[in-house]
């Protein structure tokens, strides 16, 4: 479904991703790990094609990203880092203004707003303006916003960031819920969490790929008990740096 | 098609969601009602060329402050990812934010319809120099947003978005005034720039062809500018 062909990338003379090769079939969900800055997000705008790749190929569902970037658009949805949102539009203009952009037939709009609101628990604040809102709810917003138009693959920059356990948990139900009819690609800093959702873990460091492998292999391979020990081992901490 | 009015649309309704909408009409209705009253006084003439020329003058100010959110503040905020990763197309995006922006600045001439009505009341004015002085007007306010826009695009500040709408707007103002100190063969190129010299034409019940193309060109330009500094990866 996803299929990244040696891709680089730099910005001006630091080089943020060295020649990343990875595929990722449908339906799988993949947890992306790696340090503050080392090229997670990156990856991430390159495979939604916000950003071109300095050289390398990225195919999603067969199609070359750059060359139809908006029939690819279609069947992605994309929760940024930072939620993308609108603070002077309340949460329904927000969900309306993005089915549009998004090719939502007119007709089925009302009912699909309808379904996210209801998925990310949103129903209650639906028209109150964003600005107002707590980190939680606008962090639901943004996933809201991503899954709204059923995209066949979807890209989760840090999608628990800013939720507190119990939306966490609501969130990994969603994600859940659509396993095995979506692919997943996501990242987070909380390890534990990954561990629950995802099957696979890929693992980035200063721009280059360092692990691929399924989740318990993973764990078995380098003889650890969480991710968080795999996680420390591949990424040591290092005095007198602050990277993090 | 569509997208580009759903943009243009969210355009508009954003001017609207701050007081700052409010605070320029009222502020810039205002400013022109003073000069309108201050000329009309002074002239005696049911004419409103010398009120057009202070309209024209503070659109340089004003206009740099419609726009120079449109762009700047999508990349301050992160939603230009949000944008430019939905299936809409880098074109329909300046379209709909060129016409948003357009059609409030529509609004602010719109509501100086008024005086016509004033001066027709009070005297017999010349109709056809008023009709081709708001056409005038009209053009040169979607060169100023076309402009603002452009200059938005650059930055994800909006101060420097405004300063450096300034900056090129009031060049092409005043080019005119730069005359003396260029080389004599260029002075017919910089006339041309110069925008005073294409409004005074409308002014006066003058409409030319050069002078619409002058205005529809620059449009031109600054969206087709605008369109590949949306593209271009280096000033997100």
């Amino acid at each position: 479904m996803i299929i990244a062909q040696n891709i680089s990338k730099h910005f001006g003379k630091i080089e943020a991703l060295k020649n990343i090769s990875f595929e990722i079939g449908k339906g799988e969900i993949v947890g992306f790990l790696g340090k503050n800055g080392a090229g997670k997000t990156t990856l991430m705008r390159i495979l939604t094609s916000y950003l071109p790749p300095a050289s390398g190929k990225v195919l999603i569902a067969g199609q070359d990203v750059e060359r139809n970037p908006l029939a690819i658009r279609r069947k992605i949805g994309y929760l940024p880092e930072n939620p993308p949102l609108y603070l002077n539009m309340t949460v329904r203009e927000y969900l309306k203004f993005a089915a549009r952009l998004k090719d939502i037939p007119a007709r089925e709009t009302r009912a699909r707003i309808d379904k996210v609101l209801d998925d990310c628990r949103l129903l209650y604040v639906q028209n109150r303006p964003i600005a107002q809102l707590s980190k939680g709810y606008k962090q639901r917003i943004g996933i809201a916003q991503a899954i709204i138009h059923e995209p066949e693959v979807l890209i989760l920059d840090e999608p628990t960031s800013g939720l507190d356990p119990a939306q966490i948990r609501q969130v990994r139900k969603l994600i859940r819920d659509i396993e095995h009819k979506r692919t997943v690609l996501l990242s987070t800093h909380i390890l534990s969490e990954i561990e629950q959702i995802a099957r696979r873990i890929l693992i980035i460091n200063r721009g280059e790929l360092i692990k691929d492998r399924p989740l318990e292999g993973l764990l078995k391979d380098e003889g650890a008990a969480t991710l968080e020990e795999v996680f420390l081992k591949l990424n040591p901490p290092q005095a007198g740096r602050s990277d993090d | 098609m569509t997208k580009t009015l759903t943009i243009a649309q969210k355009e508009l309704s954003a001017y609207f969601k701050s007081p700052t909408a409010y605070i320029i009409l009222i502020a810039t209705i205002t400013v022109f009602n003073v000069f309108f009253y201050m000329i009309i006084d002074q002239n005696r003439e049911a004419t409103l060329r010398d009120v057009f020329a202070v309209m024209e003058f503070m659109f340089v100010f004003l206009v740099p402050l419609l726009t120079m959110r449109i762009f700047a503040e999508e990349k301050a905020t992160g939603t230009m990812e949000f944008l430019m990763t939905t299936p809409t197309s880098n074109t329909s995006i300046v379209l709909g934010k060129y016409l948003g922006s357009f059609l409030f600045f529509n609004l602010l001439l719109g509501m100086t319809v008024v005086y016509y009505f004033v001066i027709e009341y009070f005297g017999q004015p010349d109709r056809w120099p008023v009709v081709t002085g708001f056409l005038g007007l009209w053009l040169e306010g979607g060169l100023f947003v076309a402009v603002g826009i452009l200059t938005s695009s650059w930055t994800r500040s909006q101060v420097v978005a405004a300063i450096m709408s300034y900056a090129i707007l009031f060049l092409v103002y005043f080019s005119a005034s730069f005359i003396p100190y260029v080389p004599e063969s260029f002075a017919p190129v910089v006339r041309h720039i110069s925008t005073l010299t294409h409004a005074a034409n409308f002014g006066v019940g003058l409409v030319t062809l050069a002078d619409v193309v002058y205005y529809l060109s620059g449009i031109a330009l600054c969206l087709v500018l605008t369109r590949i500094s949306v593209e271009n990866r280096l000033w997100r």
